[in-house]
């Protein structure tokens, strides 16, 4: 008998269903980062939710990225229904604080994906994740060093302002 | 055509000259692409038996399933569901799709 299956399909099956829940994640994370921008800019932080704007777009593109190679390796890519997206937040920090509690989380799924490819000798999906365990290491850090620098100029006085026009360091 | 796994209610088929795959349902034999069963795949495994046990998320026991782009509906009950799934499991086994490399 012949393994159509496997012809048809160039990654394990394990691996497609992380993936799809991962595509799930990044569209999270996008409208996350969308609802930060608005608070942003409903709070006169504006630099800040052009930074999110653009945040938003990059996570777009990582699930699209994923998306792509769901398609390419024969698989049935999903596209995510997102839900409970949280609007409320105290503060700029808080913002930042819920950004990087978002990437940790983005971080440890991609890390399982790639603990499971490995389980299941999927070399294809783990070579594809290489990509995504470094980004996110680069995304982790962009938002640890928001908040070092949000610590290091203070909410008082003129604070405020300042972290705003210093986020447009981070912004390429 | 040939039998690739078979569950208490269900059997599924594969056949290499038409590259495609059948599910003999008891009222009906359907066929499938390698898309369109893992179309079913996602669907049946995206059920909440638990539902079923629940008269507020499931006041029938009932599940409506549209296969092949909505060619096939299907009404199954719980042990029906149970028993798809089982199916799908146990067929994917057999495929190295989804199977562990020997240690």
């Amino acid at each position: 008998m012949k393994d159509i299956a496997r012809q048809s399909l160039s990654i394990k099956v394990e691996c497609m269903d992380l993936l799809n829940n991962q595509i799930k994640k990044e569209a999270h994370a996008s409208a996350t980062y969308l609802a930060m921008a608005s608070w942003c800019d409903q709070n006169g932080f504006f630099t800040g939710a052009k930074f999110f704007y653009k945040q938003a777009e990059e996570e777009r593109e990582h699930m699209m990225k994923i998306f792509q190679f769901v398609i390419d390796a024969g698989g049935n890519a999903l596209s995510p229904e997102i839900n409970g997206i949280s609007h409320e937040y105290s503060s700029i920090v808080d913002i930042f604080e819920n950004a990087l509690d978002h990437e940790i989380s983005v971080t440890k799924s991609i890390h399982n994906i790639v603990m499971k490819a490995r389980e299941v000798g999927d070399l294809a999906t783990e070579k594809f994740l290489d990509w995504f365990v470094l980004e996110q290491v680069e995304e982790e850090n962009t938002i640890r060093d928001i908040l070092d620098m949000i610590e290091l100029t203070g909410i008082e006085g003129v604070g405020l302002q300042i972290i705003d026009g210093k986020i447009n360091d981070w912004i390429d | 055509m040939e039998a690739v796994f078979s569950s208490k209610y269900y059997t599924f088929f594969q056949s290499d000259k038409e590259r495609c795959f059948y599910i003999d349902l008891g009222q009906k034999v359907v066929r499938l692409s390698f898309c369109q069963l893992l179309a079913l795949r996602q669907k049946v495994s995206n059920i909440r038996i638990e539902d079923h046990f629940d008269a507020e998320l499931n006041t029938h026991g009932f599940e409506i399933l549209a296969l092949c782009n909505k060619e096939h509906l299907f009404i199954l009950n719980t042990l029906e569901i149970l028993d798809l799934k089982e199916l799908l499991v146990g067929a994917f086994a057999m495929f190295e799709v989804s199977l562990s490399p020997v240690v």
